[in-house]
């Protein structure tokens, strides 16, 4: 279970606040979809629970432990995560997986770390490719790489930012699917945020919606009405229910003006 | 599962037998060619220290000290280049990012110009070696002013959590100071001190000795399996900053014990045998090209190569001196550059 407590952030002293007072709670084996703005800090309140930056003042808690309070190392062995924009060094696909475990191995893989690995791979069903350069691959299957690497961390919490910003509707399925499976079955707390909502209230099991620095509503499902969404992202937007599914678009701008 | 994984690393591994043997080879070539027009057989058995006085003496005090050098110092910068540039992430990072070889001049000047240039040694002259007062002074000199410059530029960059760009900047711009102190120094020298100042920022193998081989060796191997060691983190740090933080690596303490080992390797090397450009620079970016960045193989093999890159180098610098070896800090850039433009050039798959 992710617990976050009053986290507070600001880039420096005088900067004024990114996140004010944040708090929710996201329990294991739930998706949490985090919604908002461009530049609402959606990006700024995952580094800090991975801690790649340092909150002011606030917590995070995972099954009661504090994250603040644990070395680089072994905060590795909590939580994962899959930034926005992905990066891979030329190595093969089995090597860059490989590579998430450093945090247990330290120097050199063990046998138990290839074995995890091997499973994870199975798991995902990416045999096919193991030797390939990680480089030459689609961006869909970077995403899948990318997220096999968290997952040989063996994290309670999974971070996803945007996984889905430059993949077509198909791979975006792919990879949501694939998120919801590894929910389920591993039992963990997936965050993830994505611009698109009618696919983020049919994956979502907890939605936060961020504006003016906070989380202004929460909860389940229910949270994505129309007045919720029009507020938080300044339009006017309409939800038609269609087979229990919701589907959003937003009315006409004044571009005639 | 296993065994498809293996068949993945047999370029990698073939890449780097082909290096060892290869700079091996230019090792015993390197012994065997020189100014002195020695025969084969002569050279063959003055190794077993069977041949007139002079010819044991070439063969043994003289190539042998030298080559080991090249060896040596060739794996030491260009591993060292290696390291630059992936702690950095900066492609034109090189052994002397952080004004190493700036300082080392200056240090070496300060030696030689202001405390007078009896210290000095210079060229072949085996004399030299026995005769000067301390043969180590102006070494010395070059090393603790490339301490000094690391200390600087690592000691600022502390208060921007060694941010690469901040560190390869603030290394640019101590470089410049050195330059600057230099040049004055240099302006107020005589023309004996002015010129052995010059010769010596030359890089030059001739200066070799035993003494300063076994310091280069220690400090170089030492440095070798620091770098193997963390060669995963670095595999990790590949992926981004972010990342590499996520996956449990303290990627700021990482950073700075690895500039430092690599500094103090081109200090070490550049204070005993004076500016030798292009090899940090050239060798890991050819390496890379061939079988990627898995610093696993990407280390090793990038050592070898630098050897292999020296002592050909050297080799030629004695053959085509015609009597005289010419400088090998001016051979390394004149023979690497071409070959690195037509590799730039040629290769389109990997130019990022």
């Amino acid at each position: 279970m992710l617990k976050i407590n009053n986290l507070t952030f600001k880039y420096h002293k005088k900067a004024p606040l990114v996140l004010d007072d944040v708090s929710f709670t996201l329990n294991d084996g739930e998706i949490g979809i985090v919604l908002g703005k461009n530049g609402v800090g959606k990006s700024t309140l995952f580094k800090l629970i991975v801690g790649l930056i340092k909150p002011i003042s606030g917590d995070i808690l995972i099954n009661d432990i504090n994250l603040n309070k644990l070395k680089i190392k072994d905060r590795a062995k909590m939580i994962a995560y899959v930034p926005q924009s992905i990066q891979f060094g030329d190595l093969s696909v089995y090597e860059t997986i490989l590579s998430g475990r450093v945090s247990f191995y330290s120097l050199f893989p063990s046998k138990k770390d290839e074995e995890i690995v091997q499973n994870v791979i199975k798991e995902m069903g990416l045999e096919g490719f193991l030797n390939k350069n990680v480089n030459e691959l689609s961006g869909g299957e970077k995403q899948k790489i990318a997220i096999a690497r968290a997952l040989v961390q063996e994290p309670k919490v999974l971070i996803f930012d945007e996984p889905t910003g430059n993949l077509d509707i198909g791979n975006e399925q792919l990879i949501l699917n694939e998120a919801k499976k590894i929910c389920i079955k591993k039992n963990i707390s997936v965050l993830i945020s994505i611009h698109d909502i009618s696919i983020a209230s049919y994956y979502g099991d907890q939605f936060f919606l961020l504006k003016d620095n906070k989380i202004k509503y929460s909860g389940n499902k229910e949270v994505i009405n129309e007045n919720n969404i029009s507020d938080i992202f300044d339009v006017k937007a309409t939800i038609k229910d269609i087979d229990n599914k919701k589907f959003i678009y937003i009315e006409g701008g004044n571009y005639e003006k | 599962m296993t065994r498809e994984i293996k068949k993945g690393n047999r370029i990698k591994i073939t890449t780097l037998i082909v290096a060892i043997i290869l700079s091996i080879i230019l090792f015993v070539v390197g012994i065997f060619v020189g100014s002195s027009h020695m025969g084969f057989v002569e050279c063959f058995k003055a190794l077993f220290k069977i041949s007139t006085p002079a010819y044991n003496n070439i063969v043994w005090n003289i190539r042998m000290p030298r080559v080991i050098a090249a060896f040596v110092a060739g794996g030491g910068l260009a591993i060292s280049g290696l390291i630059m540039q992936t702690s950095l992430r900066n492609d034109m990072a090189s052994p002397a990012t952080l004004g190493v070889s700036n300082a080392a001049v200056f240090g070496a000047n300060v030696s030689i110009i202001a405390l007078s240039g009896g210290f000095l040694i210079t060229g072949n002259n085996v004399n030299n070696l026995t005769n000067a007062i301390n043969p180590f002074a102006t070494s010395v000199m070059a090393f603790i002013f490339s301490l000094l410059s690391i200390i600087i530029v690592l000691g600022l960059c502390k208060f921007r959590k060694f941010s690469p760009s901040t560190i390869a900047l603030a290394g640019i711009a101590i470089g410049y100071i050195w330059n600057a102190a230099t040049t004055i120094l240099q302006f107020y020298a005589t023309d004996v001190g002015l010129s052995a100042a010059v010769i010596w920022s030359f890089g030059d193998l001739g200066r070799a000795t035993y003494k300063s081989d076994l310091l280069m060796f220690i400090i170089v191997i030492l440095g070798l399996i620091f770098f193997m060691l963390m060669s995963w983190r670095y595999n990790t740090l590949l992926s981004g900053e972010d990342s590499a933080k996520a996956m449990g690596i303290n990627v700021e303490l990482l950073r700075f014990l690895s500039l430092l080992v690599a500094s103090i390797i081109t200090a070490v090397c550049v204070s005993m045998l004076g500016m030798i450009g292009f090899v940090g620079l050239i060798c890991p970016q050819v390496v890379k090209r061939i079988i990627g960045n898995d610093h696993r193989y990407f280390i090793p093999t990038t050592f070898f190569s630098g050897s292999i890159l020296l002592l050909f180098a050297d080799i030629l610098s004695r053959t085509i001196g015609n009597g005289s070896a010419l400088p090998v800090g001016a051979i390394t850039s004149l023979l690497g550059a071409p070959f690195f433009l037509l590799l730039i050039f040629s290769w389109r798959k990997k130019d990022a």
